[in-house]
């Protein structure tokens, strides 16, 4: 099996995360600590790529990241460079599709700490920044890395989204999934079982330690 | 005159609920009484800044702490106030010793007025320092987080509920605690229960809170037989909870004797030495008034007592008889009137074995 591909997968998978992780944290704390106002909105606009098909998300990437695109045309105007079709498109793809997961779980941790102790620490003379640092994430740790490897393994088997604003180019954009799409399609079965085994094998592993960390994460509040 | 602890005077609506509550608090140890769902906690958490009025004004020592005319609110952690709730709400990712120093590390030093190593002694936790706070016991994790609050040298020490999550056995030693944070820090402290019998344990002055208002404020003994307050508090269960020096931890199988007031009582046993400090539960209903010293009965106690004040309560009459401390008793107006009571006469109060109740549990 080429290796390149599952480099290429991991990559995209982990910069899709690492994008992910401090966004979700701020819009989580926003939704469950802060009464703001349009929180019903973000709520769902948070949760949208959930539900809508990853084709269309993908479409809608296109739209934005192309040429003539918000993002994509200052990009190429600046930096005379594309960003659909590359690498960076299909990180950018996992990471909307995954975004949800991670959000969505790390709200869960997060609202899951005893509002009774944050409060406790504040009347104790800690500013809230202190109680988010001394409190709050570590009570909430557990459950935001579960969160977190729940996005990166639905990072690792995204499909929809990618092969629209990405394409399936071998060594630039194909990942796990999208070569596994091009050996069915080329009826090489032997070679889609082993990318199989392979995406199989990557999910049970990432999947446990997520399902140790929750199991761990039960026992502290 | 000295400036007044607290003065507030604000209100906070919810859907459905308001409170709209006028007062100001003296130093010392103040309760607020009301049944549930009266705004009590509300109140508090408004005082403590964890909960921000609608509008009205808080000061805390004279200064301002919020005011929704000058658009201030002081944060919670800029108060100085100490703050310990019902289920004592114990940091689980730290050791107790951490858990008590988390406030002390964040006053400032010119603040720090009370050594956490005197808490630790008061509450006697030196054994527990190293542990983890997940098994410990109720009464436990609330001198941990007694000590926690006072360790950050509190202005004022707001305690919402204390005991209302804890076993008898605890209840009566955490009283005996709060007794002493007043006897031997001189922590002012506020005081929110359900239970009268707890405030009249405690509390010089009281507020009695219903429906979010003000229902009456002042002496806690004279509040205690307001009408208004009868309508709320269950007089006949009411219980004096007294602290009580034993003299005796066996004087005889299975009973102790005890020091209440300047009173020798015999209770049941205990499980402490001698000269320690327990909290004894005497119901002011299961206590018998007489006029002259009984013949022999099969009660064991009998003991005398002048009577302090009398307040006619619907058809109960309750009757503060001084035995070196104050003791409620409750009798009909039939009973009043037959023996015709009144203030500084003398009484002998008779009080079986079984109804005076140790509230202790071990250490």
């Amino acid at each position: 099996m080429d290796l390149s591909i599952l480099r290429l997968t991991l990559q995209i998978a982990v910069v899709a995360t690492a994008i992910n992780f401090p966004l979700a944290i701020g819009i989580s704390w926003l939704l469950v600590k802060k009464r703001i106002r349009g929180r019903f909105i973000i709520d769902v606009l948070v949760s949208l790529p959930l539900a809508v098909p990853p084709v269309a998300v993908g479409f809608f990437l296109l739209e934005l990241l192309g040429r003539d695109g918000i993002v994509g045309s200052p990009v190429h105007r600046l930096l005379g460079v594309d960003i659909v079709f590359t690498w960076v498109a299909a990180a950018l793809a996992s990471a909307v599709v995954s975004f949800p997961l991670i959000a969505r779980s790390i709200m869960v941790a997060i609202g899951g700490v005893d509002e009774r102790l944050e409060m406790t620490a504040r009347s104790l003379g800690a500013g809230s920044l202190r109680v988010a640092l001394t409190i709050t994430i570590p009570l909430a740790y557990r459950g935001i890395l579960a969160g977190t490897l729940l996005g990166f393994v639905r990072a690792l088997s995204e499909f929809g989204a990618t092969v629209v604003v990405a394409g399936n180019i071998p060594g630039r954009t194909q990942t796990l999934p999208l070569a596994i799409f091009s050996n069915v399609q080329l009826n090489k079965t032997d070679d889609a079982m082993r990318l199989v085994a392979v995406s199989i094998a990557l999910a049970v592993v990432t999947l446990g330690v997520h399902n140790w960390l929750l199991e761990r994460s039960r026992g502290r509040t | 005159m000295t400036t007044p602890l607290l003065t507030f005077d604000i209100t906070k609506r919810f859907s459905g609920f308001s409170l709209e509550c006028q007062a100001t608090f003296e130093s010392g140890v103040t309760g607020i009484f009301g049944p549930s769902g009266s705004g009590k906690s509300t109140l508090l958490s408004c005082i403590a800044g964890l909960l921000t009025p609608d509008r009205g004004e808080i000061k805390a020592l004279g200064s301002t702490v919020y005011s929704s005319a000058s658009r201030k609110n002081l944060p919670p952690n800029k108060r100085r106030f100490g703050y310990v709730l019902q289920e004592a709400a114990l940091f689980p990712n730290m050791s107790v010793r951490d858990n008590i120093l988390y406030g002390h590390k964040l006053t400032h030093p010119d603040h720090r007025e009370v050594d956490p190593e005197q808490l630790v002694e008061l509450f006697r936790l030196s054994h527990l320092m190293d542990r983890g706070v997940a098994n410990l016991s109720g009464g436990e994790r609330q001198r941990v987080a007694l000590a926690r609050a006072l360790a950050t040298s509190p202005r004022v020490l707001l305690l919402d509920e204390p005991l209302a999550s804890l076993d008898a056995g605890f209840r009566g030693v955490i009283i005996e605690y709060l007794r002493r944070i007043w006897r031997e820090l001189g922590t002012p402290m506020v005081y929110v229960s359900h239970s009268i019998s707890e405030v009249m344990a405690l509390a010089d002055t009281v507020l009695v809170l219903a429906g979010g208002r003000k229902v009456v404020h002042g002496e806690t003994s004279q509040v205690l037989a307001d009408p208004m307050v009868a309508r709320i508090a269950d007089h006949g269960a009411f219980e004096n909870l007294l602290p009580a020096s034993i003299s005796s931890s066996e004087v005889e199988e299975g009973l102790s004797e005890l020091i209440v007031g300047h009173a020798r009582l015999i209770g049941p046993s205990v499980n402490r030495g001698e000269g320690e400090i327990v909290t004894v539960s005497i119901r002011a209903g299961d206590v018998i008034v007489a006029l002259d010293v009984p013949p022999e009965t099969s009660a064991r106690n009998v003991i005398a007592g002048v009577i302090e004040e009398i307040h006619v309560v619907g058809p109960q009459a309750l009757v503060y008889v001084d035995i070196g401390t104050r003791l409620v008793v409750e009798i009909t107006q039939g009973s009043l009137r037959r023996l015709q009571l009144r203030r500084g006469q003398k009484v002998y109060l008779i009080i079986k074995t079984s109804s005076i109740g140790i509230l202790d549990a071990p250490d």
